[in-house]
């Protein structure tokens, strides 16, 4: 089996700087990425030669390459139909980066649902620990977080500052727009209530199953077997490609291995 | 799969075989392995009856008693002659895990089995006391009778052992020593089931009393040549997968819902109230 992967490490570099500002009061922090999508990347190749293939921009009209001074945005108004602008144009109405993260209210950490999360970063102290700990002790105490604004770049994102393994963390949220409501499905229309002893007896099931979450119980499967491969490859062994067992196949298989164990032991 | 833990071949792992609580086939396969360790004991030397929901339980079921075409030469049977059938009949023996996972992959979604085993049919090793309400009586009632019935079956010194049907009534058996014929079980679980009945107005114990309404029957019919009972964790076919579930007394007193018990939970059950069963063969002369 391929060794677990080890945690992500800290990046040396902020992303950003600037100060958490609630009211009259600021805390100085620096910003840095703590989100990293570590799963396994390709590169596309040509498959005849092995070299690495790059896009371009290509005009759908006569199929030449455009440079890049030559590239304008467009907003499609109806099909194939654009509203064009010009870099300057844009740049006039970007969101100003204006080194803030302006909190506005707190609330119930737990109040905010998940699905509005976007990226985590960390949030440090910047020569600013005793504001940083007061602001971070406070949010722990309480169970809350606060709700703001940042512009990170171009962009202007709500975000949630909250209180993350005895570190001030800032999360980017969604826009509401972004999410669909569930209730406009159909299918929920059709519910009914469950009877009590159907709820019981589900709810005797959680119960039974319950525990403490723990990610770390997750594994990327995937990119462990591929590392595998990787590994192989590189010593030059021969890939022999294997047809996995149904998904059905391989817990009744877990389950079997767990039973002749218990049986042997009688 | 490059090790071989089972001479089974899985066929239609995906279908579902309890639509209203969506449980696969993969999902009843896994239930009796897991069960197996547990399980296999109450299986061993007792010529099966089985029913068989190939399509789901809310589609056409069978009985079968014949082992089916197709078994494979590793499946041992027992060719005995069946009253009911007049024939010979190749009854299944389930003595091994295979046997069992094999079972599963018929969609035997219910095994009985014989109080008797098969070298001496005619000497059971349980005595039977099927604790069976009639509307509107319930489940509650049922575990009354039993208690009752546990507590007359104490000051007769003997320890009794109970489980659930699976459905809404409780099992309770003795597990005896091999040296009475069934007219001698029958005629003591009757007996036990007359005088309850004298003793309290909720249970009566004649086969022509079952369907009054609000009653307990205590069954004691079912201690006879060639009849079955549901096998202890076998699967019923029921539309949440209830289990009949061994249970030890005090879960009894507490009436915890046989419902409760089904595919998806009892294999977490960490306690074997049965476990010494067979450790505790029991005579049923009166002290």
């Amino acid at each position: 089996m391929a060794k677990k992967p080890k945690p992500a490490q800290p990046s040396r570099r902020a992303i950003w700087s600037g100060s958490i500002t609630i009211g009259l009061v600021n805390v100085p922090v620096k910003l840095y990425a703590m989100i990293y999508d570590r799963g396994i990347n390709f590169h596309f190749l040509h498959q005849t030669d092995n070299q690495p293939l790059k896009y371009e921009r290509v005009c759908t009209k006569d199929g030449k390459i455009v440079p890049w001074q030559e590239v304008a945005k467009g907003y499609e108004v109806a099909k194939n139909e654009y509203v064009v602008f010009d870099k300057e144009e844009l740049e006039a109405v970007k969101p100003e980066s204006d080194k803030r993260i302006r909190i506005d209210k707190f609330v119930d950490y737990f109040s905010v649902d998940p699905t509005y999360f976007n990226t985590t970063y960390a949030l440090m102290p910047d020569k600013s620990n005793d504001a940083y700990s007061l602001l971070l002790a406070a949010l722990q105490k309480m169970g809350k977080a606060g709700v703001g604004r940042i512009t990170l770049r171009t962009k202007e994102y709500p975000v949630l500052v909250h209180a993350y393994k005895g570190a001030l963390v800032l999360t980017t949220l969604r826009y509401a727009y972004d999410v669909v409501d569930p209730q406009a499905f159909e299918e929920l229309k059709e519910l009914k209530a469950p009877e009590k002893a159907e709820l019981d007896l589900a709810m005797k099931i959680v119960k039974d199953l319950s525990g403490e979450f723990d990610i770390t119980e997750y594994e990327d499967t995937y990119k462990q077997k591929v590392e595998e491969l990787i590994a192989k490859k590189l010593k030059g062994e021969k890939i022999v490609v294997e047809k996995p067992a149904e998904e059905e196949v391989k817990g009744l298989m877990v389950a079997l291995r767990e039973t002749l164990k218990q049986l042997e032991k009688k | 799969m490059s090790e071989k833990l089972t001479k089974v071949q899985f066929t239609n792992l995906d279908k579902i075989l309890f639509p209203k609580i969506t449980i696969t086939k993969a999902q009843v396969i896994e239930y009796y392995i897991k069960i197996a360790p547990k399980m296999l004991k109450f299986l061993a030397n007792r010529p099966l009856v089985l029913t068989r929901f190939p399509d789901g339980v809310d589609k056409q079921g069978f009985y079968e008693k014949d082992a089916p075409e197709g078994t494979p030469s590793w499946v041992k049977t027992a060719t005995l002659y069946s009253e009911t059938a007049k024939r010979d009949v190749h009854y299944i023996l389930c003595n091994d895990l295979d046997t069992l996972i094999w079972l599963a992959n018929l969609a035997a979604i219910e095994i009985h089995i014989p109080l008797s085993t098969v070298d001496h049919r005619d000497k059971p090793d349980f005595a039977f006391f099927d604790v069976d309400p009639e509307p509107p009586a319930r489940y509650e009632d049922a575990a009354e009778v039993a208690l009752l019935l546990k507590e007359k079956l104490d000051q007769l010194g003997l320890e009794p052992y109970v489980k659930t049907s699976g459905k809404k009534g409780l099992h309770v058996l003795i597990p005896i020593v091999r040296e009475y014929t069934f007219r001698e079980t029958r005629a003591f679980v009757h007996t036990v089931g007359k005088q309850l009945s004298k003793e309290h107005a909720m249970v009566v114990s004649e086969f022509s009393e079952t369907k009054r309404p609000g009653k307990v029957f205590i069954d004691y019919l079912q201690n006879s040549h060639g009849r079955t009972m549901v096998c202890p964790y076998s699967v019923r076919v029921a539309p949440t997968a209830t289990v009949s579930t061994p249970l030890d007394w005090s879960e009894v007193k507490k009436r915890i819902k046989p419902a409760e018990f089904n595919i998806l939970n009892v294999t977490s059950l960490w306690k074997d109230p049965w476990k010494d069963i067979f450790e505790n063969k029991q005579k049923l002369e009166v002290k």
